[in-house]
């Protein structure tokens, strides 16, 4: 995937028993890689893509998965789509999941303040430095340099999909063509696989996708966008650090 | 109390690739103002044509140094300075990714040039959607992390490689 992570501990733990979690976390990352990698033959998404497995035979976590990117289609209206490509390519959703697995994993073996970062991507738990909540900068769309948003939150995911780095990647599954409408979406919520895949799906439907953001809130995800044309919009309890 | 922070990078490439662990303790009462950079390596030409430039979350590490983290140590020993990598071409751009290294051998600050179509955003009211409509603004600020899209992947992590051989990872 060439994602560059970036993990950073907060707790007041032992220099061995951070550099041991960074250790495990990135073990982890690689295991990920290897497993649900497209670009590597023997993966285990290379071996189901080809039919040498079936599904059944696959692992919980891949059937997790492939379960994930289904309702995910429905719950977009298609705009979430594993397929879109041609071949099975459940990236989308595996690097949110990943990290939001580190993030647990992290949890469960004693940090309970962390963020991970993956290509934009964050996932954060428990408070930052110095105590306070973490700050977030959203990527203003046109000048690289700045933030359109400060965000300000301790637990919780920040996904961002945007057409202005990697030009036309993100297409309409429905018409084939590259997404128009939206250069940027944000969403934050609890789970990073959920706030990424609802990101890269509202930029896919271009304007229309305000709307369904809106609808988003009610299930705990906040969100904020930049249109084509350089209006923003924002919803009601999207986490705005005080300046 | 102490704080202790360990921040790490690495890729979810193939090739395992932790670039620094950096540990270090700090009594929050007493800050030590942190040494200036000693050594500035720029012997890159200037091959990126003047992109402006991004604050990655990793940028804003100045830290004074450890009085008492012996993990310090163990750590990779890179030099200390400011380090370019390469500028590697994506169709959209260049990117090249420059790393700062502080005394205790650890990656403080990682900024990386990138492509800049030079569009200029607007504000436009108009219709109003479910989400409220609000102003789009360009801010400065400090900040802990960075959320934004990406397409730096390969350039990106094959810069920042040439910056950490220069540094002597």
């Amino acid at each position: 995937m060439g994602t560059v992570v970036s993990i950073e501990l907060a707790d007041d733990l032992p220099a061995s028993s951070l550099a041991d979690l960074v250790a495990s976390t990135c073990a982890w990352l690689h295991e990920v890689d290897a497993r649900f990698s497209t670009y590597k033959d023997d993966s285990e998404v290379c071996r189901f893509r080809r039919g040498e497995i079936a599904f059944d035979d696959c692992s919980p976590d891949l059937r997790l998965v492939l379960n994930r990117c289904a309702e995910l289609w429905m719950d977009t209206d298609g705009y979430f789509d594993a397929y879109a490509g041609g071949p099975l390519d459940p990236s989308g959703y595996v690097k949110g999941w990943s990290v939001e697995v580190a993030s647990q994993r992290l949890a469960l073996a004693g940090s309970r303040r962390h963020y991970i970062g993956a290509g934009g991507d964050i996932r954060m738990r428990g408070s930052g430095p110095g105590g306070r909540p973490w700050r977030v900068g959203v990527r203003h769309p046109w000048e690289a340099d700045k933030f359109s948003w400060v965000l300000s939150l301790t637990d919780g995911a920040v996904a961002t999909s945007g057409t202005y780095e990697r030009g036309a990647h993100v297409f309409n599954p429905r018409t084939g063509t590259p997404a128009s409408g939206l250069r940027s979406v944000t969403v934050v919520g609890p789970d990073l696989a959920l706030a990424d895949a609802y990101a890269t799906a509202a930029l896919a439907m271009g304007e229309a996708g305000l709307t369904w953001l809106a609808k988003r809130v009610a299930d705990g995800y906040e969100s904020a966008a930049v249109t084509d044309d350089g209006r923003a919009f924002t919803s009601p309890g999207l986490p705005i650090a005080a300046s | 109390m102490r704080r202790s922070t360990a921040a790490a990078v690495g890729t979810l490439t193939g090739a395992a690739l932790i670039l620094g662990v950096r540990l270090s303790v700090q009594p929050p009462d007493a800050p030590v103002a942190a040494p200036a950079p000693v050594a500035q390596e720029q012997d890159e030409p200037e091959a990126a044509p003047a992109p402006s430039a991004t604050k990655k979350p990793s940028g804003k590490k100045s830290k004074a140094p450890a009085q008492d983290a012996p993990a310090e140590k163990e750590e990779a020993g890179l030099k200390s300075g400011t380090f370019k990598g390469k500028a590697v071409q994506n169709p959209y751009g260049t990117v090249q990714v420059t790393i700062k290294v502080g005394g205790g051998g650890k990656i403080t600050a990682a900024d990386a040039t990138y492509p800049n179509n030079g569009f200029s955003g607007t504000i436009n009211p108009n219709a109003v959607n479910k989400l409220s409509q609000a102003t789009l603004k360009a801010q400065s600020a400090d900040v802990d992390a960075v959320s934004g899209a990406t397409f730096t992947s390969q350039s990106y992590v094959e810069s920042l490689q040439a910056a950490l051989d220069k540094a002597g990872a």
